[in-house]
């Protein structure tokens, strides 16, 4: 792919856009952390809501205390799993399929506006 | 007699119109009239038949208008509305005209009325629509079309096989529910089932919608694939078969989802699941289930166009659009990372956004008709959708490791038209009364039940919890510079490998065979070459001396042999 060459790692917050700057401190891995422990609290929370509503179910299977909670972190946990041992029987290097496919290909960039914020 | 106009006049007429405005602005703003124009004529089509014409002896129905056909008509204007402003800045006079033609095609399928008309406008997809991948304009691009169209016209055809048995079965070629059995139903019902990619038909759309343009694939995602769901749900509502497949549907493309790099590929497998949703409503085949299918191919046409909108705009201006490559970009191009995330949380099926009014219809459907295995397999897919496309797609594109890239944020044709789908989406989520009051049916249903409610975002915080953990303790298989072989390696890689297998013992035996021919032919040639040619003994000429002497002998011999 074609990097642009003004392209660079150090950025001056002041040539981001105002909502840029200001998400900027997702930048700061303690914020990042914050947020994980965040999600924590509301899994908590939403996990221990089973027992304090009266839950309208059709099968019994929903009556179990945090099902759809259980199910929806075992099954995803399983469906990473599952996926990354399909990557060792299918995955191929990008141009597997070259030239009869687009995948190793650049973009063409006269259809392409490739600016950056330094322009 | 045509008492009132076809929609789909609207679009061709437009697309003969276009070439001549000059390309520029006047342009752009006359390709967004179009859609308008023929949302106006939709939204006042009265129900009934009409436009029946009749055409070589057959009754060629042009508008079949009611519920079902108007809220397709509907969502298509208003998709081809959004992703042309999304393509406002486009000059390229191919693929604005496809656009409109394409959108129109598939407008004059859910509009028509009986399989001969339906024919024409199913090829009249296939091929406009190639060529928003021709577009592009590279040689894997060429390729990538030249496969699409292979596929897509090979529908049609299956359908026209179809189409000719019904007329000999049966005398009519009306578009009308039919039952799956005879010969007929099964060769129309294959040819909807390569459109709508059921699973080991699929291929082509995965392969196809990343290889167009950064505008082709917006509108490549909204037409084919819906009017196939919109042609199985009018021909085979209630078709117990399509419930497994449709299921099946759901589930092995967010395998795939997960490993695959190209952003716009994983919205491809995900469009592919979603599709499997809207498969089992038709499979159901009860008011409720029908009405999800069609609340959902609305809503999902809408958030789906989202989501390749900011995917688009990210390869529009980084030139890339996989997640290996990419990261870090909400610094930068904050707007187009919330539309995304907005788009996420609606095919996520977040309360408040529209994959949440929509997809429960087909899931509640499911459990009143006693499918409780096909229930739980929907309910992993929807956890599953939420983690490839709700969190991966957002996550590697605009968050993760800081890619360095530094793009500028999207035009503001690309932002407005992000603007407009995202409202939709969230007005959809909130609000869903209007969208209900389009459905077939009557809707006898409220989303917003608090065990609704709490039991959906039990499963997508929990599934987010799971992306944590996996992302966190590195088990989350990384993005890389890949592509994974799926079942279109049958035709792409073994069947030319099978192909090139027969040609090497078909030329092995066939030149083992031509050479020991020659050479026997030679040989016989050079023996009576040596007999009988310029210095063979049979062609000499010999001195009268010599005869003279040979026959004496011969006379010797004679004598000697008479006497002995």
């Amino acid at each position: 792919m074609s990097q642009n060459e003004t392209t660079t790692r150090a950025t001056d917050p002041a040539s981001l856009p105002w909502l840029g700057r200001k998400l900027l401190w997702l930048d700061n891995m303690k914020n990042v952390d914050r947020i994980v422990y965040a999600l924590f609290i509301v899994c908590a929370v939403l996990f221990a809501a089973d027992f304090f509503y009266h839950k309208h179910t059709y099968l019994k299977i929903e009556d179990i205390p945090g099902f759809y909670a259980l199910y929806g972190f075992f099954m995803c946990a399983a469906l990473v799993v599952c996926a990354r041992a399909m990557r060792v029987i299918l995955m191929r290097r990008e141009d597997y399929y070259a030239p009869n496919d687009v995948e190793s290909e650049d973009f063409p960039e006269d259809q392409l506006s490739q600016e950056t914020i330094h322009d | 007699m045509i008492e009132l106009l076809p929609p789909f006049l609207v679009f061709l007429v437009g697309a003969l119109i276009l070439p001549m405005i000059p390309n520029g602005h006047p342009r752009s703003f006359f390709s967004l009239l179009v859609p308008i124009a023929s949302a106006y004529l939709i939204w006042n089509l009265p129900e009934g038949v009409h436009g029946q014409i009749a055409l070589a002896g057959w009754d060629i129905t042009l508008l079949r208008v009611d519920k079902l056909s108007t809220i397709f008509g509907l969502i298509f204007s208003l998709a081809a509305f959004l992703s042309l402003l999304y393509a406002w800045h486009v000059r390229d006079t191919v693929q604005q005209t496809a656009s409109l033609l394409y959108a129109g095609a598939a407008i004059g399928a859910v509009f028509a009325g009986d399989l001969i008309s339906l024919f024409i406008f199913w090829e009249g997809t296939a091929i406009t629509s190639v060529f928003l991948i021709w577009a592009r304009r590279t040689e894997g691009a060429y390729h990538t079309g030249l496969r699409y169209l292979v596929i897509q016209v090979g529908s049609g055809v299956v359908l026209l096989a179809g189409v000719v048995l019904q007329y000999l079965d049966t005398g009519s070629i009306a578009f009308e529910a039919m039952t799956l059995g005879s010969p007929a139903s099964i060769a129309i019902f294959l040819a909807f089932g390569i459109k709508c990619a059921f699973p080991l038909l699929h291929n082509w759309l995965q392969d196809a919608y990343p290889a167009a343009t950064v505008t082709g694939t917006v509108v490549l995602s909204a037409f084919t694939t819906k009017l196939a769901i919109y042609a199985l749900a009018r021909g085979f509502p209630g078709t117990e078969l399509l419930i497994y497949i449709g299921a099946t549907m759901t589930l092995f493309p967010i395998f795939y989802a997960v490993i695959e790099n190209d952003l716009r590929r994983v919205l491809a497998y995900s469009l592919n699941n979603q599709l499997g949703f809207m498969v089992v409503g038709i499979g159901i085949g009860t008011p409720m289930a029908l009405n999800g299918t069609a609340a959902h191919a609305f809503a999902h046409i809408l958030y789906k166009a989202l989501l390749f909108m900011g995917i688009g705009a990210v390869l529009f201006r980084t030139g890339t659009a996989k997640g290996s490559e990419l990261g870090g970009l909400y610094k930068t191009m904050p707007l187009t990372m919330i539309f995304t995330v907005i788009g996420a949380a609606s095919i996520s099926a977040f309360p408040l956004f529209s994959g949440f009014v929509t997809k429960s219809l087909i899931l509640s459907a499911s459990v009143n008709q006693g499918h409780y295995i096909v229930w739980g397999i929907l309910l992993f897919a929807s956890a599953g959708v939420f983690h490839h496309s709700g969190i991966k797609i957002p996550y590697f594109a605009f968050f993760a490791h800081d890619s360095g890239l530094r793009p500028k944020e999207a035009p503001w044709n690309m932002l407005l038209a992000m603007g407009l789908t995202a409202f939709f989406c969230i007005a959809i989520g909130v609000y869903p009364e209007p969208l209900y009051q389009l459905l077939p049916y009557d809707v006898d249903y409220v989303p917003y039940t608090t065990t609704h409610v709490i039991t959906q975002l039990q499963l997508l915080f929990f599934s987010a919890l799971a992306f944590t953990v996996l992302m966190r303790t590195g088990i989350y298989p990384p993005e890389m510079r890949s592509v994974n072989v799926d079942f279109d390696w049958t035709y792409r890689k073994l069947g030319p490998a099978l192909v090139g297998a027969c040609r090497y013992v078909i030329d092995t035996i066939w030149g083992g065979l031509i050479t020991r021919t020659s050479n026997q032919l030679i040989k016989g040639f050079t023996r009576i070459q040596n007999a009988h040619g310029a210095e063979g003994a049979l062609a000499r000429t010999w001195p009268t001396g010599s005869m003279v002497l040979w026959i004496a002998v011969l006379l010797g011999v004679t004598l000697l042999v008479t006497y002995i």
